[in-house]
């Protein structure tokens, strides 16, 4: 198994790789630069923005300066200088010297920024509010496909699946305002915008302090986002598990007497999940890395803005940053469920 | 292998305690005492919404900016209108506008001497008010800022200077930069890297209060140049660091780093969330720019909808009203007593190619200009009370024409007139109305797609006429319309003021190789003499009413004779206010000065 992680991990080399390759050609190939403005600006001006990112460089260099900031660690004896063009995500004083590693650019559209600050301010905000949805669609998702597939054709059935049709079809762009407009706004439950913790977060991604009041926050936004994939994984769930419910072994076991409840738990549940596993993977990637429209519904200062208007602005640090981390997510997540899978089938070997 | 198993299912039951835990804490006895607070709120505004907080605590603003970061608050690196209403609240320009009149008054600057110089070039030279301190947060109150020696910083001259060529050194990459390279004696070849000699502009602080400029142009909008945010004071011993400061470089303007000067400073600025502000205790109060009555004001980042919800749920002071909520409010009998509808100093408009098929004549233009309803247009699709556009310079601009002096300038909704132009074209040419093949190409959007829609629909009913519509991406729209062989023959813009003068509007856009001309082609692909050296005579001239007069002609160009580009509505902004809160209302492109705001019982 170990042999099989750390395979993947530098397959996680390659794939960054093509990746940062693809998007960088994708968005210098797409007419339009991110200092094009409805007031145009005059030649001398777009030239000193372009000699500020190193914009007047030949393409190759540019694609080649970026990866040395990102990929290549650094030891230097001079302290880091506050600038933005010298801003690493990892930052370490080692006696009297420094090391430092990924620096992911300044953003274009953020002047006293880097990537680097939105994935220190903006990515744990998302990460939050993404777990807590993934956990809130697992929640609701899971037993109300079990009990689904389990009471077959009858009204848990029909509800259930009701229920799932209606958290697919109503997307948070209708939920969250309704939401917010009985719960916030009339009943007064939650506040209606906003978030609960703001930064420096607890290694990187927890809020300082787990108060009520953070959940208060939290809890209006975790529904609508997790509603959604919660009546997938429902579907997924229920299908999955009436498929298995029909296998030899199901009815091995029980013809072995074996009591209903332990052949359900036992046998059935356990193989049906691996479907509902395999799209967690994809599902955690999208939900911790942000969501443009529950953000901008709730007002929550997280990561998924960036995804949208870093590529509305041509802001090309942002857009290679934001990109390359979901790619990192994307995979360390599949990674994630390809070692449960060997856990749910032991049929699944690795090595 | 069952280990295994349950190992999942308890981490599952494990992961539905966490989020359970979250339910029963909800109900420990603290919470519950938060919740009756919360619960309560809105009786106690029903009560409250008379008698506010009083002299109680301090009084605090809350406002909305919009979604998204701010992008800046270093004065010479900001573009937006988010960025320059924080710059204007914590630092003041040698001039300030005022936001009501849009006149410019003293600011820094208490008086000043214009002399014009032989060359065609004028001085100003600039006597700055003494004594004013720069400021900053320490995490617990607003502290003066203190130099190597002990002594409080007081903003100077040099500061100025500083702030100026800080702009304009091309190592800045300002983009507004422009401006002051356009205005100042020098400045464009510092800017353009023919020069790396900062000397040769012409900005000298010749002692402590006085600073000397010298501008380009004998013109009347010098002194508004001189006020803009790129033209403040700025700290070189926290952006290069001295002996007792360390550098912050670009990250100056970050919460715990920032100095400023104006009535209020920088208290907190939690990135895509919200900034706060703080009055500045030490600031003496000026006759444009008065000593601040709210302590502190907070503006959320939010998108339009939910900020109107915050403001229904009475956690907003201001708001501005969606579209979809416009005729609730009207309707309602408290919202509509908070709603006010006031100008913003930005014309929304289409050009044409005046190079490309049929829209080469100024007949066809004309025509197309006058087939548009567009008051209609306002009532049923915009909604927002604008102001039907008659020509293109705002009026409240100096030196723009006004309506009530000119109400029968520039374009006017006029179907039978436009029917008759478009037939003298077409009898010209031999052409029947179905042969014209006409393109109107606006960047994607539904605001802009609804207008497109309902103006096709309008030529089609005034003239017969089948415009097609087109839309591109933002970005890439703006490659088109610049492009001397693809720009469509209408394509759309909108301007707004970067400092309040019709220059800025009839001289920066149309004129050729100005913002929507481009010298290489694209854009209008227009030139005219006369209107060129209309609109540089204006610039000149000192008599204020000859001047509007010189800019009405050149109107009378630019939208009917030559007819390139069809004015359409004048912004306005559409906000409700809370009754507690006393405020002005800015026509500078949603610039408010909140320092003369205040919050009453």
């Amino acid at each position: 198994m170990g042999r099989y992680i750390a395979r993947r991990l530098i397959y996680l080399l390659v794939v960054l790789f093509v990746v940062s390759a693809i998007t960088f050609g994708l968005m210098h190939a797409v007419p339009g630069g991110p200092f094009d403005r409805e007031k145009a600006l005059p030649p001398e001006i777009l030239e000193n923005l372009n000699k500020r990112y190193h914009l007047d460089e030949p393409l190759l260099v540019q694609y080649g300066r970026y990866m040395y900031d990102v990929f290549i660690p650094r030891i230097t004896s001079v302290p880091p200088k506050g600038s933005v063009d010298d801003d690493f995500l990892i930052t370490v004083k080692l006696g009297n010297v420094w090391f430092k590693w990924m620096n992911f650019g300044p953003t274009y559209s953020s002047r006293s920024r880097t990537v680097n600050d939105i994935f220190r301010q903006q990515l744990p905000v998302s990460a939050q509010l993404g777990i807590m949805a993934l956990l809130v669609a697992i929640i609701i998702g899971m037993p109300l496909g079990i009990l689904a597939a389990l009471k077959q054709n009858t009204i848990f059935d029909y509800l259930g699946m009701s229920v799932a049709i209606f958290g697919v079809s109503v997307p948070v762009i209708i939920l969250g305002p309704l939401m917010i407009w009985i719960f916030g706004v009339t009943l007064k439950w939650f506040p209606p915008t906003g978030w609960g913790a703001k930064p420096p977060f607890v290694l990187g991604i927890f809020p300082r302090d787990l108060s009520p009041e953070f959940f208060r926050y939290a809890i209006m936004p975790s529904v609508a986002l997790g509603l959604g994939s919660s009546a997938i994984i429902a579907r997924l769930t229920r299908a999955s598990l009436l498929q298995t419910m029909r296998e030899d072994y199901i009815r091995t076991a029980r013809a072995k007497g074996l009591r209903e409840s332990l052949v359900i738990v036992r046998h059935a549940l356990k193989n049906s999940l691996i479907p509902v596993v395999t799209i967690l993977g994809p599902l955690f990637a999208a939900l911790v890395t942000g969501t443009f429209v529950t953000e901008v519904t709730f007002g929550i200062p997280g990561m998924g803005r960036y995804f949208v208007t870093s590529i509305t602005n041509r802001d090309y640090p942002v857009i290679m940053g934001t990109i390359l981390l979901y790619a990192v997510i994307l995979v360390i997540a599949n990674l994630i469920v390809d070692i449960v899978y060997a856990y749910l089938d032991p049929r699944i070997r690795y090595d | 292998m069952r280990t295994k198993f349950f190992l999942l299912i308890s981490v599952l039951v494990l992961a539905s305690l966490v989020l359970g835990a979250c339910q029963p804490a909800a109900a420990t006895p603290e919470t519950i005492i938060q919740t009756v607070v919360v619960e309560g709120t809105p009786k106690e505004v029903v009560v409250t919404a008379t008698p506010a907080p009083a002299a109680a605590g301090p009084k605090v603003l809350r406002l909305n900016m919009g979604p998204g970061d701010i992008p800046t608050l270093d004065p010479s690196l900001a573009t937006d209108t988010s960025s320059t209403q924080i710059i204007e609240e914590t630092s003041v320009g040698l001039t300030r506008q005022n936001e009501e009149t849009a006149e410019v008054l003293p600011g820094m600057a208490e008086s000043w001497d214009v002399v014009n110089n032989e060359d065609g070039t004028q001085t100003i030279t600039f006597h700055l008010v003494s004594n004013i301190p720069w400021v900053r947060w320490n995490g617990k109150e607003v502290e003066q800022v203190k130099d190597c020696n002990g002594n409080p910083r007081y903003v100077t001259a040099y500061d100025f200077e500083y702030g100026i060529l800080r702009t304009l050194n091309p190592k800045t990459a300002s983009d507004y930069a422009y401006v002051l390279a356009f205005a100042i004696k020098g400045a464009a070849d510092y800017n353009g890297g023919k020069t790396e000699d900062p000397t040769t502009v012409a900005v000298k602080a010749i002692d402590e209060k006085t600073l000397e400029i010298t501008f380009t142009e004998q013109a009347v909008y010098n002194v508004n140049i001189a006020g803009m945010w790129v033209a403040h004071a700025e700290p070189k011993w926290l952006i290069e660091g001295d002996d007792c400061t360390e550098a912050r470089g670009d990250k100056w303007t970050e919460t715990g780093f920032f100095q400023g000067y104006g009535p209020y400073t920088l208290k907190e600025w939690v990135h895509d969330s919200y900034i706060t502000l703080v009055k500045n205790p030490f600031w003496p109060g000026l006759p444009s720019v008065p000593v601040a009555k709210i302590d502190e004001v907070t503006w959320t980042m939010l998108d339009e909808v939910p900020a109107f919800a915050e403001y229904e749920a009475g956690n907003l002071d201001v708001a501005a009203v969606p579209l979809a909520d416009m005729d609730r409010v009207k309707a309602d009998p408290e919202l509509s007593k908070q709603l006010a509808i006031g100008p913003v100093l930005c014309t929304y408009y289409y050009g044409f190619n005046t190079k490309a098929k049929f829209v080469d004549d100024a007949r066809v233009r004309r025509a197309l200009s006058m087939a548009i309803d567009r008051q209609s247009l306002i009532d049923n699709v915009l909604k927002g009370g604008q102001e039907p556009a008659q020509w293109f310079s705002r009026p409240g601009l100096t030196g723009a024409p006004t309506l009530d002096k000119y109400p029968d300038l520039g374009v006017k909704f006029d179907p039978e007139k436009a029917k008759a132009e478009l037939q003298s074209y077409l009898d010209e040419k031999g052409l029947k109305v179905s042969d014209l093949d006409i393109t109107l190409m606006f960047n994607t959007s539904s605001g802009h797609q609804k207008i497109a829609e309902a103006i096709q629909q309008m030529w089609k009913e005034y003239l017969g006429l089948d415009v097609k519509l087109a839309n591109q991406e933002w970005k890439v729209y703006l490659k088109t319309i610049r492009d001397p062989q693809a720009t469509p023959q209408i394509w759309r813009l909108g301007w707004c003021q970067d400092y309040p003068d019709a220059n800025n509007f009839l001289r920066e856009v149309p004129t050729k190789g100005g913002s929507a001309n481009p010298a290489e082609g694209g854009g209008f692909n227009w030139e005219n003499p006369k209107y060129e050296e209309l609109v540089v005579q204006a610039a000149r001239e000192t008599d204020p009413q000859k001047r509007v007069d010189l800019y009405a002609q050149a109107e009378q160009i630019l939208v009917y004779e030559d007819a390139v580009m069809i004015p359409i509505y004048w912004y306005t902004r559409v906000t409700v206010t809370k009754p507690y809160v006393q405020r002005t209302f800015s026509v500078l492109g949603g610039l408010e000065h909140i320092e003369k705001w205040d919050i009453t019982q």
